[in-house]
């Protein structure tokens, strides 16, 4: 299997370079018989890699720990859905999903209804270097069928801190998106190296980049609901280098789904959508350079490895390659560009929407690059942590949340003043409300008032767009409100379905805003039979138990809990001895609701009679996944909206005349 | 002047504000990260800065109150040369076990004590690092059956 392993990725170098040469070659020669190779050869590379990807699993799945991979990160009593998730729990494995996936979309690109397009040669090829990349780096330096010297017993196990389910969501769907990037990028470049200044590379992407985005945001809100049932990465996000490097790719992909809507319609921003998407590319491979390189002082980086090297040469021979097409291409670029008709137009405030998102991705990159920023020219390391992140987000978020709250009012082209002020009416006083009934009933914090009231604005808005539309259709189709609602949405998917993602970004923004701002947290040690309080919260606790499980020790506190005097039940929270790890990690233990989290771990014990506590109450956490929810539903909807929506303006106006 | 570039001047300018706003935060919101040995030699230079360091848990100087919450551990550098006293008010984070990398914030009192407000435990077998050991491994394994 040593073998069949290692030639599986040898053979993914040599095919990955050949199908590379068969492109050039036949877009030299102009002959489709090297390019129908060339196709072969994504097609042999998608079952090369699916063979490796196959034949690690399986090593995985049986324990054959004669693979230092497998040794390094399970053993025996490991759960099976832990044991195959180890696949990405190492360098090695991680490069071989990243290289998996890529030859998953590059055959689906390459097959698809587009392959006879004049683009795909270079986006194939594009792809390929990405490829070769991934499978040399493995050759040399992270191979995931590297064997032992001699057989050990058992592995050494997973760590604790990844046997939590969202190992097994979080780090897949940032890959799928991360991955899934540099299809649109792949385009991109194509489109330029061909000199197709048209919207086509855009609207043949549309579907990839949404779904990557999708990916991302799942990883992101997945990666942050992780954080919080961990104790000791400090609740759902704590901007630490890592996590702001998955967040970078996210604003600048939100930033081009927005302005590419602008270059399909008014065939403008073209050189800005290009150098959006080649951003979003890089900081991908840029956020994998930061994980693996051990540059900056991160709770959870992998260990230092010259790993980081090899991403950062791929990484900046990416963007010199990209650069220097752009620079080229640049005047022909702007010849064809229109201009903007109106300043108050749903154009100009598209280009308020970028700024904000890329002003944002520069604000956290500029945080997480500081401490190597200050080093070098003042000397001095210095890290700037949460505080500097929320004091910087935090008005660039509520600006962010005010544009979506007036954006969708504001008309395309036309300045439509006296009408935006109109149909904002109900909204801001909606928000104003908001704000007015937080005051009277006591909550303090100005500034998260405003979030609150900014937040509840844009839903308002939101809400609205729905209703005008549906009654709209209803008096033109008489049909009853749900039909009505539901033909309005679905004819236009990719609108409504950016609606609905707008609305979770609102609920998910209220869950972020009051869990920050009203948090209340104790630290308590108590004896057995006593009580104490949090907020209106009374917890008291019973004893401590212990019990074995799957070879594991497990010590359970018993606690009861009260609101308000009545009782809501017990809590268990949990500390488990791992028999691979040397110290217990905490379960956390957490009573939920709408309103809020009681958030409950034991800390530690001086005897059986004696427990440490930290319970926090966080307000509205479970919004925050709420909003996660319904933007993934959004943009699933969205997805399913295929066509452009220029074609469809006819069509929805003939429908309306036809009504009547 | 175009419309164009009349917006883009526009919004270079508010580009300029953002940046602004992102200037002026920075020294106040940052951690100033120094190493062990810096800090116990010039502890008096880096008595009002608010200070990042790291190091190994020495795991026999951890000291803990459970009534009064406060923790005491010790932490040195990687040659082992210097070693620096912590007090945090607070409780142990996870994975807090010998030679963890301990990543402490806080300020530097004049007895030398670090006063921590936020302690991260790193472990650098979390994910990746050293090799597989097969002489510790073949110790837990027999523990286990013991």
């Amino acid at each position: 299997m040593y073998v069949i392993g290692n030639i599986a990725l040898y053979l993914g170098i040599v095919i990955a370079a050949y199908s590379l040469l068969a492109n050039i070659i036949g877009m030299i020669k102009k002959d489709n018989r090297w390019l129908e190779s060339a196709r072969g050869g994504v097609l042999s590379l998608l079952f090369v890699s699916s063979i490796a990807a196959a034949l690690l699993l399986y090593l995985l799945g049986t324990s054959q720990f004669q693979f230092k991979y497998v040794a390094t990160y399970t053993n025996e009593t490991l759960p099976l859905i832990y044991k195959l998730s180890a696949f990405w729990a190492g360098n090695a494995g991680s490069l071989m999903l990243w290289a998996f996936l890529l030859c998953v979309y590059a055959a689906m690109v390459v097959f698809s209804k587009e392959k006879r397009n004049p683009m795909m040669p270079y986006v194939s090829s594009i792809m390929l270097v990405n490829i070769l990349f991934f499978f040399t780096v493995m050759v040399l330096n992270a191979n995931p069928f590297e064997m032992t010297g001699s057989i050990p017993p058992d592995g050494k196990g997973l760590n604790p801190m990844l046997q939590n389910p969202g190992m097994v969501v979080h780090p897949v769907t940032l890959y799928l998106g991360y991955v899934g990037l540099s299809v649109p990028f792949a385009f991109g470049i194509a489109a330029l190296i061909l000199k197709r200044m048209d919207a086509e590379w855009i609207k043949l992407t549309r579907r990839w980049t949404l779904t990557a985005w999708m990916f991302l945001t799942i990883g992101n809100i997945v990666g942050g609901w992780w954080a919080y049932l961990e104790l000791g990465w400090g609740g759902y996000w704590a901007w630490d280098p890592v996590e702001n490097a998955s967040f970078l790719p996210w604003l600048t992909v939100s930033a081009f789904l927005h302005s590419v809507m602008i270059q399909e319609r008014k065939n403008m921003l073209k050189t800005w959508n290009v150098s959006l998407i080649i951003l979003s590319y890089i900081l991908s491979l840029f956020g994998t350079f930061l994980v693996r390189s051990g540059i900056l002082t991160s709770v959870h980086a992998f260990g230092d490895s010259n790993l980081g090297t090899y991403f950062l040469v791929f990484m900046s021979f990416m963007m010199l390659v990209s650069i220097y097409i752009v620079m080229t291409r640049y005047q022909l670029i702007k010849k064809e560009s229109n201009q903007v008709e109106s300043y108050f137009s749903k154009e100009s405030s598209f280009l308020v929407n970028n700024l904000i998102f890329v002003a944002a991705a520069f604000a956290v990159f500029w945080g997480t690059m500081y401490p190597l920023i200050s080093e070098t020219l003042t000397g001095a390391k210095i890290n700037v942590g949460a505080p500097y992140f929320n004091k910087v987000m935090a008005p660039i978020m509520l600006s962010l949340i005010v544009l979506m709250a007036v954006c969708p009012l504001i008309a395309w082209q036309k300045p439509a003043v006296d009408k935006f002020l109109k149909s904002m009416m109900w909204p801001l006083a909606v928000g104003a409300a908001t704000g007015i009934i937080l005051t009277v009933l006591g909550v303090k914090g100005i500034f998260a008032i405003i979030g609150l009231s900014s937040a509840s604005f844009m839903l308002a808005t939101h809400i609205q767009e729905f209703m005008r539309g549906t009654s709209a259709r209803m008096k033109a189709t008489k049909e009853n409100p749900w039909k009505a609602a539901y033909r309005l949405t679905a004819k236009n998917q990719r609108r409504y379905g950016g609606y609905i993602v707008h609305i979770g970004i609102a609920v998910l923004a209220i869950g972020v805003i009051s869990s920050q701002a009203y948090s209340k947290e104790v630290m308590k040690t108590v004896n057995k039979g006593e009580s104490f309080t949090i907020g209106k919260y009374e917890l008291t606790f019973n004893s401590l138990a212990e019990r074995m499980k799957d070879g594991n020790g497990i010590v359970t506190a018993d606690v009861d809990a009260s609101y308000k005097g009545k009782s809501i039940g017990k809590i268990m929270p949990e500390k488990i001895f791992y028999e691979t790890w040397p110290e217990p990690s905490s379960e956390v233990a957490i009573k939920t609701n709408l309103a809020e989290d009681l958030y409950v771990v034991v800390s530690s014990w001086e005897s059986r009679d004696k427990v440490t506590f930290l319970v926090k109450v966080n307000p509205f956490v479970s919004w925050i996944w709420a909003g996660g929810i319904i933007m993934l539903a959004g943009t699933v909807f969205a997805l399913f909206g295929g066509k452009p929506t220029l074609s469809r303006i006819p069509a929805i106006a003939g429908q309306k005349f036809k009504g009547r | 002047m175009k419309k164009n570039s009349k917006i883009l001047a526009g919004l270079a300018l508010a580009a300029t504000a953002i940046i602004i706003m992102l200037f002026s935060t920075m020294p106040s919101a940052g951690s100033k990260e120094i190493t062990i040995t810096d800090l116990s030699e010039n502890a008096a230079k880096y008595q009002d800065d608010y200070i990042m360091t790291q190091g190994l848990l020495k795991k026999e100087t951890v000291k803990w109150d459970a009534d009064k919450l406060e923790l005491h551990f010790d932490i040195y550098d990687e040659s082992g040369k210097e070693i620096m006293p912590i007090f945090y008010k607070g409780v142990k984070p996870d994975n807090f076990s010998d030679d963890v990398i301990i990543i402490v914030e806080g300020f530097i009192q004049k007895d030398g004590v670090f006063h921590a407000e936020k302690v991260q435990t790193k472990c650098p077998s979390k994910y990746e690092g050293k090799d597989y050991d097969e002489e510790k491994h073949k110790e837990i394994f027999n523990d286990k059956k013991q």
